[in-house]
């Protein structure tokens, strides 16, 4: 098995993965219009509690303290990671969806992001505290009994089925009635209201779908990964994962999956090959990240709805009257 | 009864630093009426500014403070000028405008991380000998900060009631479209709202730095949300309701370090911070129009 087949299964791997953290974002924001400033807290949360779920109990001597320590059977840490993930996301939305405008929600999403960064990383018996989790079994290895370079193919077979089902459910829920509650919401909360929604109930669904989906991508991650610490969670990655969902176009999933191949695959993974930058290593990783925010924003200037813009049901009054001079439509 | 009066003092070092930073971002959001994520990397510039004029170009102290101040006075107006405006003008909805200062903040954060490094840098200052004064134990620089803020807290209050700038500040705060008719220029009272806003920042950036002893690139993204707490308590869109904040959080957290672990008493602000969005969302004194 040559190298090169052993990194594009890593990439496929990490396409995946970020597919399903962009669909669970646009659930929240494309869907619902909720504005979640600190969604890669809530992968964290899947991925660290995937890890106890997994790990078996703590080893005397290493030093690493987690809670639970148990030692589940694959598909259950995935779920469970999920499961918490849903729960903090239930809580923070409670705390955080109300009528107020947009910007306290993102105030409030992105204060609880720091708070539990910080408490994550000193309350070291929780996950570890800044040093994180390490030595994460790969699921089903136990099972399987490959060697790194196979198990990377297999592990693409694992996060694919787990994607798929993902994809089936989200766009189911885009053209249910519930989903297309969500997007009316989206479009005037007000509105919604009249017609005897209960907006906040279902967008507190949509926060804690979209933070299931999160934590399931998270225990993917750390499955695949197998160590996990606060250095890779830091408030800004969540601003990749909205950036994979906006370029590709926000309501649309297929734009999530084109975002996630340009941001990922392209910009993260394929320029690990060009030659490094001499005399500064924290150059270009800090060059990549620069890319990706000042892409964003040329996108969002140039082509406001992303790549593959979401298609709206068409009614010919509405186009008729849309005639007129194209001003971005408010989302 | 020291160590209370002792965390007293510290906690009006901490309400100084808060006090130039709130007032910095609800000036800005009160004129231009969105929130900007980027501040945080505002504050970060300024210390990391000073730093380099004062190891790099050996300057005093205080041309050090000033330079890097203005200097992020002047990212903000290259902000509004080259990002900001541009949304601004093709009216797109304010979600878009949050999100691009959400991708500015990246940018910013990873130039400082480019440029300086991820490791920790600090002021030569910080080692001086406390002084006592009456109950509190400070040292001389934290002595500055303290009269620092005290004199751009009322240089800000002169600027909004006696000069015209400040007038118009107020007029576009209220209503931006009665502003306008009313023959304001609205373009340029918001290039100067950046500006102050920005040099705020990187005022309280630096004070920050100074006070806290250290600081490494996403120190002041870090402080953001105790810079939320301040202006949401003293209700957003207010300066003078962001002093109050900036009091009122600064104390809480400094006060209840000498009770509880140091290291959970900043988490108090976000208590505070959410205690008032579930009761009084619109601050201890609400602006007309904002929540």
């Amino acid at each position: 098995m040559s190298a090169i087949v052993f990194y594009i299964a890593t990439v496929v791997n990490y396409f995946f993965i970020y597919n399903i953290l962009a669909w669970g974002l646009n659930i929240q924001f494309g869907y619902a219009g909720i504005l979640d400033f600190t969604y890669i807290t809530f992968m964290a949360v899947g991925a660290y509690v995937a890890g106890v779920t997994s790990l078996g109990r703590q080893q005397p001597g290493t030093g690493v303290t987690y809670i639970l320590g148990w030692h589940l059977p694959f598909p259950l840490p995935l779920l469970l990671g999920g499961l918490a993930a849903a729960l903090l996301g239930l809580l923070v939305g409670l705390l955080a969806i109300n009528r107020l405008r947009s910007d306290y929600l993102a105030i409030v999403t992105l204060s609880v992001g720091i708070i539990i960064y910080s408490l994550v990383g000193n309350l070291t018996g929780l996950f570890d505290g800044f040093d994180g989790l390490v030595g994460v079994p790969e699921p089903l290895n136990g099972q399987v009994h490959l060697g790194v370079n196979t198990y990377t193919i297999f592990y693409m077979a694992v996060t694919g089925v787990v994607m798929v089902i993902l994809w089936f459910f989200a766009q189911r829920l885009r053209s249910s009635a519930l989903g297309r509650t969500m997007r009316a919401i989206r479009e005037d909360v007000d509105v919604a209201e009249s017609f005897g929604k209960n907006t906040f109930r279902i967008r507190l669904v949509a926060m804690v779908i979209g933070c299931f989906y999160a934590g399931i991508g998270g225990a993917l991650l750390i499955g695949f990964v197998g160590a996990f610490s606060p250095g890779g969670w830091s408030t800004l990655e969540t601003f990749i994962i909205w950036a994979v969902m906006l370029i590709g176009g926000r309501g649309n999933n297929w734009g999530s999956v084109l975002g996630s191949f340009l941001v990922i695959a392209l910009l993260s993974e394929a320029t690990r090959f060009l030659p490094a930058i001499p005399n500064n290593a924290f150059l270009e990783p800090a060059l990549r990240n620069i890319v990706i925010g000042a892409g964003l924003i040329v996108v969002l200037r140039f082509r406001p709805q992303g790549i593959l813009p979401e298609r709206k049901a068409q009614f010919s009054e509405v186009r008729a009257a849309r005639a007129g001079p194209g001003e971005p439509h408010a989302g | 009864m020291t160590v209370f009066w002792l965390s007293v003092g510290f906690g009006f070092v901490t309400a100084s630093v808060l006090a130039l930073a709130s007032v910095g971002l609800s000036l800005q959001f009160g004129v231009t009426n969105y929130v900007n994520f980027a501040y945080g990397a505002f504050l970060t510039l300024g210390a990391y500014f000073a730093w380099t004029v004062l190891t790099g170009g050996h300057l005093p102290l205080w041309l050090a403070i000033l330079i890097g101040s203005l200097g992020v006075g002047v990212v903000g107006v290259v902000s509004d000028r080259v990002v900001f405006r541009s949304f601004t003008r093709s009216g797109f909805p304010l979600f878009y405008l949050l999100i691009v200062s959400f991708g500015l903040s990246l940018i910013l954060g990873n130039v400082v991380q480019g440029v300086w490094g991820p490791s920790p840098q600090f002021f030569a200052v910080v080692s001086q000998y406390p002084l006592h004064i009456g109950p509190f134990l400070l040292t001389p620089a934290q002595l500055v900060i303290i009269g620092v803020a005290i004199l751009t807290m009322v240089g800000v209050h002169l600027l909004l009631t006696r000069t015209r700038l400040g007038k118009a500040m107020r007029a576009m705060s209220d209503n931006p479209a009665l502003a306008q008719v009313s023959g304001i220029d609205i373009n340029r009272v918001t290039t100067w709202a950046w500006f102050i806003s920005g040099t705020l920042a990187g005022l309280a950036g630096i004070g920050l730095a100074i006070s806290t002893a250290s600081f490494e690139p996403a120190f002041g993204e870090n402080f953001l949300f105790i810079i939320f707490a301040a202006v949401i308590v003293g209700g957003i869109g207010q300066p003078y309701g962001a002093m109050l904040g900036a009091f009122v959080i600064g104390m809480v957290t400094e006060v209840s370090a000498a009770i509880i672990d140091p290291a959970y008493s900043t988490d108090l602000a976000f208590v505070v911070l959410i205690v008032m969005l579930l009761l009084r969302p619109q601050g201890l004194i609400p602006a007309r129009g904002k929540a």
